[in-house]
């Protein structure tokens, strides 16, 4: 399939320079990676669902704290594919759904970009007045002032190394608050 | 919150991972667990003589038995912890090893006096024998199940098996620096048994505790 070919040779080496700790390549890899997932998520849940969102910023989530798990002599994309397809199956046995989520090639997360996001008022944004005080506000500071993680620990006071391993620990919570959310 | 604003966040959440962090998590969590195991071994059940033990070939043929059936494991949960990654002939290799493990076993009691067949199965220890190696997989297990969490497996209750057999086997393994018992129809039964017990409570507490 040479359209997946492509898809595999953008995103692939985009991975590798994020593992090897290139913020700018990960941003370029989730940014198009969510259009994607957007585009995956909304086919097989309907494109009006306000889960699409929802399901593509989880599935974002576990891309990024799940990278551990990609190994470097694989394909990148049956990879993605494979995070995606589990969120899914994830999302349809909550709802106790029981809806076979076909295994297919990993083409079938890379078919079509969808560039247009779904809510504002997502779970993620309810989850995040639920974190404690400190970690809530390192996130703002990161997220609306556009800081980096260095300057917002300078303002709040704390060592760069604590605000780090504050951050971390917040998104992996809100990782698994988002699962158990509608269990 | 926008999904751009979430990738703004994730991206100054972004640290290098040196190649092979997957394989080291998991090995570095079968050497704790197996340390603590080693160590219940150790000093509450304690070893046998072991250099008179190891000059012995049922020794060596329990230590093959489990041993095999260890690295099998390892390179099941592996594959089953990475996604996109072919899970491969390893559960054939162990069903194999099993087998030939039974067959040894067979081989024995037919070939032995009638009379002494059932002491050669039952042994002196056979009730103990794989309930022990069950307790001793659970901290194995533990310490595996905490790495593969940190890794993504799809399917929460075969790699949750995985995880089981490959602590199952390897407590079998330390278990077989105590165990004096030396006859093939004895580790067929017992040994298999005690790791089939942690293969199943492993695949059912994994489908609870492998979830992400």
């Amino acid at each position: 399939m040479p359209h997946q070919d492509e898809t595999e040779e953008r995103l692939r080496p985009l991975m590798i320079r994020s593992l090897e700790g290139d913020s700018g390549a990960h941003r370029q890899l989730l940014g198009m990676l969510g259009r994607y997932l957007r585009g995956y998520f909304a086919r097989r849940i309907g494109t009006a669902a306000a889960e699409v969102e929802d399901l593509v910023q989880e599935t974002l989530l576990a891309v990024h704290l799940k990278r551990d798990s990609y190994d470097r002599s694989l394909p990148f994309t049956p990879w993605a594919y494979a995070l995606a397809r589990y969120k899914l199956i994830d999302h349809f046995r909550r709802r106790n759904r029981s809806l076979q989520v076909p295994l297919e090639d990993a083409g079938a997360l890379f078919a079509a970009e969808d560039a247009e996001e779904r809510a504002l008022r997502t779970d993620l944004e309810r989850l995040l007045q639920r974190l404690p005080d400190r970690q809530r506000s390192l996130i703002e500071d990161v997220k609306l002032q556009g800081l980096s993680v260095e300057e917002a620990a300078h303002k709040r006071g704390v060592t760069a190394v604590s605000a780090r391993v504050m951050l971390h620990r917040s998104l992996k919570w809100l990782s698994q608050a988002l699962r158990d959310e509608n269990v | 919150m926008r999904t751009s604003d979430l990738i703004d966040i994730l991206a100054r959440d972004v640290r290098p991972t040196p190649p092979g962090a997957a394989n080291r998590k998991l090995l570095a969590a079968l050497a704790a667990g197996g340390l603590i195991t080693f160590a219940i071994v150790g000093l509450v059940l304690r070893c046998q003589p072991l250099l008179a033990a190891a000059q012995q070939p049922w020794f060596w043929m329990k230590a093959a038995y489990t041993g095999l059936l260890t690295i099998a494991g390892a390179v099941i949960v592996r594959r089953l912890s990475v996604p996109g990654s072919r899970v491969g002939a390893a559960p054939l290799a162990a069903t194999l090893v099993i087998l030939a493990m039974l067959g040894l076993g067979v081989d024995q009691i037919l070939s032995a006096a009638q009379a002494g067949r059932v002491a050669l199965w039952l042994g002196h220890t056979w009730k103990i024998c794989s309930p022990l190696i069950l307790l001793l997989a659970m901290p194995i297990y533990a310490c595996l199940i905490a790495a593969i969490r940190g890794l993504a497996p799809t399917r929460p209750a075969l790699t949750g098996a995985a995880a089981g057999f490959a602590a199952g086997a390897l407590a079998a393994t330390l278990y077989g620096l105590h165990c004096p018992e030396q006859a093939a129809p004895f580790v067929a039964t017992w040994y298999t048994l005690g790791i089939g017990a942690a293969t199943a409570l492993g695949a059912i507490a994994g489908r609870r505790l492998l979830r992400w």
